[in-house]
């Protein structure tokens, strides 16, 4: 069982070496070439293998699992599950927002962990976004972004289960995995499950929320790979530019249940 | 040295009325566009929520795109570097795919855009002759989202050119989408193939709502 996922790996690897690296168009072409370069994705062969097997994990297993998730657990559940895990990583955001040398937002970051991890019982509910404390998240992909004083994060690269990414997010996410205060705070059996329930309940709750986008942008698409690949992109830059607003989670006490929150 | 005074007050004043009326058509722009948002958003929805057959609601909704989005604009935008390659043959087909691709996509969705309502939110300028008016759109049972229209009024008339929904803007992510399936396909009638295809599936999915 063990050695699987690393045969997985072997044999996408193997596919995409067989498959080959995507060269830059000649000189002798250069919208071509200026597309290329605008599309950053030399790697695209074996980005396409990893995106099938994905899409196939994702349609066999995750968002059944998501859709499940929003069908049993209720509504409000959901939500401050949502708020709970959110509410986790405020105060990474707020020295990340820090290092990235925007003090005020650390500021508020802190101010919304303090609010909602007291008066709203460890996160579950959110009461500092009435207060002006909306949602934030950063990541350390955003910080080299920040540092670099640019958007464009390199080659475009689809990992295998974790979906799109670019070779400054791959680093990210390696940092990242470190970051995480609760990656280190106690110990032992129980400590370790909930650790692992943690990062179980967050993939599906994400992909609940991105059932809809999701379907959307698959049904309208002429190609899922290049849609998925350009919007990835696109929302990466709004990350770093600190344009979105995050998502407020409200609670629906209504009993109904079915829709997204 | 009273002339010279004189001169320099009249460059100041001409500065400064050239100054107040750049902003000013700009801010123009601004809020025609956000008026004509407001109006053709109206117009829509007022079909959607009529009650009458779903081709005629497509057809109706068909005319104010039409009227309201440069189609021929966004089309040629999103074909990119080969729009210059295809014969005119393709490009006459490529249009009008892609004209009711565009009307299909709204559609194929009238069902779940029932009782759609939406807030006009600010309205500035893009670029110098570019507006971009942000509305957040409401459905029944659904988190509100932020769609951003970018308007274009290099004839005089306003007209759509591109929709960011939540920051990604439509005519990008096709223009990947598009560069891909022709370089994949092998060419300009590779994509026309796949945006037929694409369009049967859409027509069925309007005909089982």
């Amino acid at each position: 069982m063990h050695r699987l996922p690393l045969r997985l790996a072997a044999a996408i690897g193997l596919i995409g070496l067989v498959s080959g690296c995507n060269l830059p168009p000649p000189e002798s072409d250069p919208e071509a070439r200026a597309e290329y370069f605008e599309t950053n994705d030399p790697l695209e062969p074996l980005n396409r293998v990893t995106h099938t097997f994905n899409d196939a994990v994702d349609t066999l297993l995750l968002r059944p699992a998501a859709e499940a998730y929003r069908i049993f657990i209720p509504q409000p559940v959901r939500t401050g599950v949502a708020n709970f895990l959110d509410n986790l990583l405020l105060p990474r955001t707020a020295v990340y927002s820090l290092v990235q040398g925007t003090p005020d937002r650390a500021g508020s970051a802190a101010t919304r962990f303090a609010i909602n991890s007291t008066i709203g019982l460890f996160g579950v509910f959110d009461f500092a976004t009435d207060m002006g404390y909306p949602p934030m998240f950063e990541d350390m992909g955003q910080n080299l972004a920040v540092w670099a004083g640019t958007t464009n994060g390199g080659p475009y690269i689809v990992l295998p289960l974790l979906g799109p990414s670019n070779l400054r997010d791959v680093t990210g996410r390696a940092v990242d995995f470190f970051t995480d205060p609760w990656m280190y705070l106690g110990q032992g059996d129980t400590v370790e499950a909930l650790r692992v329930a943690r990062i179980a309940v967050q993939a599906v709750d994400t992909r609940e929320s991105l059932i809809e986008p999701l379907d959307a942008l698959r049904a309208g698409s002429l190609d899922y790979y290049a849609a998925l690949r350009s919007a990835y992109v696109q929302q990466r830059a709004r990350d770093i530019r600190n344009e979105g607003t995050g998502q407020v989670r409200y609670f629906d006490w209504s009993g109904a249940n079915r829709g997204p929150r | 040295m009273i002339r010279r005074r004189h001169v320099l007050a009249l460059i100041g004043a001409a500065s400064v009325l050239g100054l107040q009326a750049k902003p000013c058509s700009a801010a123009d722009l601004a809020t025609t566009a956000a008026s004509f948002i407001e109006k053709r958003g109206n117009d829509v929805i007022n079909v959607l929520n009529g009650n009458s057959s779903t081709d005629a609601k497509r057809e109706a909704v068909s005319d104010i795109l039409r009227d309201s989005v440069d189609v021929r604009g966004v089309a040629q935008f999103v074909l990119g570097r080969h729009w210059r390659t295809a014969t005119e043959q393709q490009r006459g087909e490529y249009l009008r795919l892609f004209e009711e691709t565009l009307v299909r996509n709204l559609s194929s969705r009238f069902g779940e855009l029932r009782g759609v309502t939406f807030a006009i939110g600010r309205s500035q300028m893009a670029s110098d002759d570019e507006a971009v008016v942000a509305t957040t759109v409401n459905r029944p049972n659904n988190p509100a989202v932020n769609l951003d229209w970018r308007v274009s009024a290099t004839n005089g008339k306003p007209l759509v050119i591109d929709l960011v929904a939540e920051g990604t803007s439509l005519r990008i992510t096709q223009r990947s989408e598009y560069g891909a399936v022709v370089q994949r396909s092998g060419g300009m009638d590779g994509l026309l193939r796949a945006m037929r295809q694409q369009l049967a599936q859409m027509e069925q999915r309007e005909q089982a709502n």
